[in-house]
C-alpha cells in the first residue's frame, strides 16, 4: 500500500467498496483530476443529502461518502414498527442510488479527524484526504445522566431511538408483555432528536395495545413540562385511546434520576415506578465522532456558522443534522435534509470562490396518532444576524379542529413524506 | 482601514440616512434552487414525487405554479400544510420557486392502470375534461395543470376536493366535476396517471 499515492489508494478503496455493495463504480474514477475533494461522514438524513446535492450542483467535485453500515434504517416511521404496522425492511435503504450518481460510497468507521492535515482516518487504516469535510454524526447518549443506565443496560431496557436492532428489542418486549401490564416511556430533556417522537410512540403503542392487550397502560415520564404538538397529541390520545396514555410532566414527578434494571424500577424525584416494559430514551448530545473530533462545545452540541454550517471550532469542517446547533430549527430528519442542501450549496460556492449563498431552510414533521389521523408541524426559517430564526407568521401545527378528511389526508401525507424524503436521499 | 474604504462606508451611511425607509438589513436574495430545494423533501428531487397523494410539481407550467402557491398563501386554496408553509415567502420568492420547477423535466409515474380501473374513463375524459385538459391530459397552461403521468392518489383527491367545494382551480371546473361519482373520479385519476 505504501507504493500507492493517496489518490490511487482512494480510487482502489472506492472500487473494492463498490464491489462489496454490489453497485457500479462508474464515474468514481474520472480520468481528469477533481476540482476538489469533499468527504461526507454519515449517510443518514443529513449526510446522504449533502453528498447527493454536492454532486448535482457541481459534477467536477469528487464526493466520498463514508458510512459505517452497508444499509440505512430510517428512524422516522420506526414507531410504526413498534405499533406493528410495518416491518424494518420497509425502512431500510442501500447506497446504490448514490453510487450511481458518482459518489464514492465507502463502508468504514471513522476513528479520527485531523483538521490540520485535512485527513479523515478509517478504522481499517484507510485515510481520506479532503479539501472540505461535512460530518453528519447524529446523536449520542449521555448515559451518566441517569444512574444505573449504560449502553449494556440498553440491551435490556431499550431506547429504540436509533432504528434497527433496538427497535426490534422493544417490539419483542411489547409483544411478550401480559395484558394489563404497564409500559413506561422515559422522555428526555431538550434538546433531543425528533421532539414529537416519544409522544407519537405512545400513540402507536396504544394502537397496538388497544387491539391486542386493551387492559394495558402507557405512562410517559417526562423530564419536561411541555412538548411538541402537545395539544394535538393529548386530544388525539384521549379520542382514540381514552385513558390508556398518561403523561407525567417533570414538575409532577416525571424526572427520572436512576434505574434498577434488575427489577425494572425507575427512581423519580418523588416516587418509584415499576414497569413491565421500559423504554428509556436517554439524554442526548452530538454523535460520538463530533465529541472525539472536538467539534462539540460544553453544551455537548456543535456550534456552527448557521449560514454555511462550517464548524465554529475547526475550519473546513461542516457539521449538519441533529449534531449541530441550528438556531430555531428542531433536530429532525427534515431539518437535516434542509441543512444538507444549504451546506452543500455553501461548500460548492467556497470551492468555486463564490460568496456563501443566502440560505433558505424548512422543517416539516408528521406524526401518526391513529391509522386515519395524522398531524403535522412546519417551520420556515431564514438567517437573521447570523442566527437561523422562524419567519414570523409561517409554519405552525395542524389546526386543532381539523375535520376527519384533513386528518386522514395528513396521515397519507406522512407516508408520502417518508417516500419522498427517502427518495431524495437514496435515488 | 484605508481612507477610500472609510469614505465609501461614509457614503453608504449617508445614503441610508437619506432614504430612511430602507431597511437596515436588506433581505438577501435567495436563489431559485436554494428556495426550491427545500420543497424536495416532500415533493421529490427536482419535484418528481415518489407518490402517492403528494403531486409531482417538476415540469409544471410556471403560471399555474405561481397561482397555486399564491392561493395557498392567501388561503384562497385550502390546504393541510401548504398554507402554513407559503406564509414564509414573498411574491418574488414564489415566482422564483415556480420558475425553478417549471424548468425541470416532467417525470411521469411508472405505474400503468389495469383495465378494470379505467372503466368508462376515456369517454368521461372526452365529455368532461378534454376541452381544457387536451391530449389525454398532457397539455398544460396557467389554467390547466398537466395530469398525464401524475399520481392517481393526488388526482383523485384534487377532483374530490373540487367536487365537494373545498377548492377548485379554476372555479368553472366545479360544475363539471360535480356530476362525477367517486367511482368515476377514481377511474379518471387512473386514466390520467396511465397517460405518460
Amino acid at each position: 500500500m505504501k507504493t500507492l499515492t493517496r489518490r490511487t489508494f482512494l480510487h482502489a478503496s472506492a472500487l473494492s467498496t463498490a464491489a462489496v455493495l454490489g453497485g457500479p463504480s462508474l464515474a468514481v474514477h474520472a480520468a481528469t483530476p477533481p476540482k476538489a475533494r469533499v468527504v461526507v461522514v454519515g449517510g443518514g438524513y443529513g449526510g446522504a443529502i449533502a453528498a447527493k446535492y454536492l454532486r448535482m450542483s457541481d459534477p467536477d467535485i469528487r464526493v466520498t461518502l463514508i458510512e459505517k453500515d452497508s444499509a440505512y434504517v430510517s428512524c422516522p416511521l420506526s414507531n410504526e414498527v413498534l405499533g406493528g404496522e410495518r416491518d424494518l425492511a420497509s425502512l431500510t435503504f442501500d447506497y446504490r442510488g448514490l453510487t450511481r450518481r458518482g459518489i464514492a460510497v465507502m463502508q468504514d468507521t471513522v476513528i479520527e479527524i485531523d483538521p490540520a492535515q485535512h485527513v479523515v482516518k478509517g478504522a481499517g487504516g484507510n485515510r481520506y484526504n479532503y479539501d472540505k469535510l461535512i460530518v453528519s454524526p447524529g446523536v449520542d447518549y449521555d448515559w451518566a445522566a441517569i444512574e444505573g443506565m449504560s449502553e449494556a443496560v440498553a440491551e435490556r431496557i431499550p431506547h429504540a431511538w436509533k432504528a434497527g436492532k433496538q427497535t426490534q428489542i422493544l417490539r419483542r418486549q411489547l409483544e411478550a408483555m401480559e395484558d394489563g401490564g404497564v409500559f413506561y416511556i422515559v422522555a428526555p430533556p431538550n434538546p433531543f432528536r425528533c421532539p414529537p417522537g416519544p409522544y407519537e410512540r405512545a400513540a402507536q403503542v396504544a394502537h397496538y395495545f388497544s387491539t391486542h392487550k386493551s387492559k394495558s397502560k402507557i405512562v410517559i415520564l417526562d423530564a419536561k413540562d411541555a412538548f411538541s404538538k402537545q395539544g394535538l397529541f393529548q386530544a388525539g390520545w384521549q379520542e382514540h385511546y381514552g385513558d390508556m396514555i398518561e403523561w407525567v410532566s417533570g414538575a409532577q414527578g416525571g424526572i427520572i434520576e436512576a434505574i434498577d434494571p434488575e427489577t425494572r424500577t425507575l427512581m423519580g424525584s418523588f416516587e418509584e415506578f415499576r414497569g413491565d416494559v421500559i423504554n428509556l430514551i436517554p439524554h442526548q448530545k452530538a454523535g460520538a465522532l463530533a465529541q472525539t473530533a472536538g467539534l462539540a462545545n460544553e453544551s455537548g452540541w456543535c456550534p456552527v456558522d448557521q449560514r454555511t454550517f462550517e464548524s465554529s471550532i475547526h475550519k473546513d469542517i461542516h457539521v449538519i443534522g441533529d449534531a449541530c446547533i441550528a438556531g430555531a430549527m428542531p433536530k429532525s430528519g427534515y431539518s437535516a435534509n434542509s441543512q444538507g442542501k444549504v451546506c452543500a450549496a455553501a461548500v460548492v460556492a467556497a470551492i468555486n470562490g463564490d460568496a456563501p449563498p443566502a440560505p433558505s431552510y424548512v422543517n416539516t414533521c408528521y406524526s401518526i396518532i391513529a391509522p386515519e389521523h395524522g398531524i403535522s408541524v412546519a417551520g420556515v426559517y431564514r438567517l437573521d444576524d447570523g442566527r437561523i430564526v422562524d419567519i414570523p407568521g409561517a409554519g405552525g401545527v395542524s389546526p386543532a379542529d381539523a375535520d376527519a378528511r384533513t386528518r386522514a389526508l395528513e396521515q397519507q401525507f406522512a407516508l408520502d413524506w417518508f417516500r419522498n424524503i427517502t427518495s431524495d436521499m437514496f435515488t | 482601514m484605508p481612507v477610500s474604504t472609510w469614505s465609501r462606508a461614509l457614503c453608504v451611511c449617508l445614503l441610508i440616512g437619506m432614504f430612511p425607509s430602507l431597511p437596515l438589513h436588506a433581505e438577501e436574495v435567495r436563489s431559485e434552487s436554494m428556495l426550491a430545494n427545500t420543497c424536495a423533501g416532500c415533493h421529490g428531487t427536482l419535484g418528481a414525487s415518489a407518490g402517492e397523494v403528494m403531486p409531482t410539481i417538476g415540469g409544471m407550467d410556471k403560471g399555474y405554479l405561481v397561482e397555486v402557491l399564491t392561493d395557498y398563501k392567501t388561503g384562497r386554496r385550502p390546504s393541510t400544510i401548504m398554507g402554513r408553509i407559503m406564509q414564509g415567502y414573498g411574491d418574488r420568492e414564489i415566482s422564483a420557486i415556480a420558475s425553478f420547477y417549471a424548468a425541470q423535466p416532467w417525470v411521469s409515474t411508472d405505474r400503468v392502470a389495469v383495465a378494470d380501473q379505467l372503466a368508462e374513463a376515456p369517454a368521461l375524459h372526452e365529455r368532461y375534461c378534454e376541452s381544457c385538459h387536451q391530449d389525454g391530459g398532457r397539455s398544460q397552461d396557467a389554467e390547466s395543470p398537466r395530469m398525464a403521468g401524475q399520481w392517481a392518489g393526488y388526482l383523485q383527491y384534487a377532483m374530490q376536493a373540487c367536487r365537494d367545494g373545498e377548492r377548485c382551480h379554476p372555479r368553472k371546473m366545479r360544475n363539471r366535476v360535480a356530476e362525477l361519482s367517486d367511482a368515476q373520479i377514481a377511474a379518471l385519476a387512473h386514466f390520467y396517471e396511465s397517460q405518460k
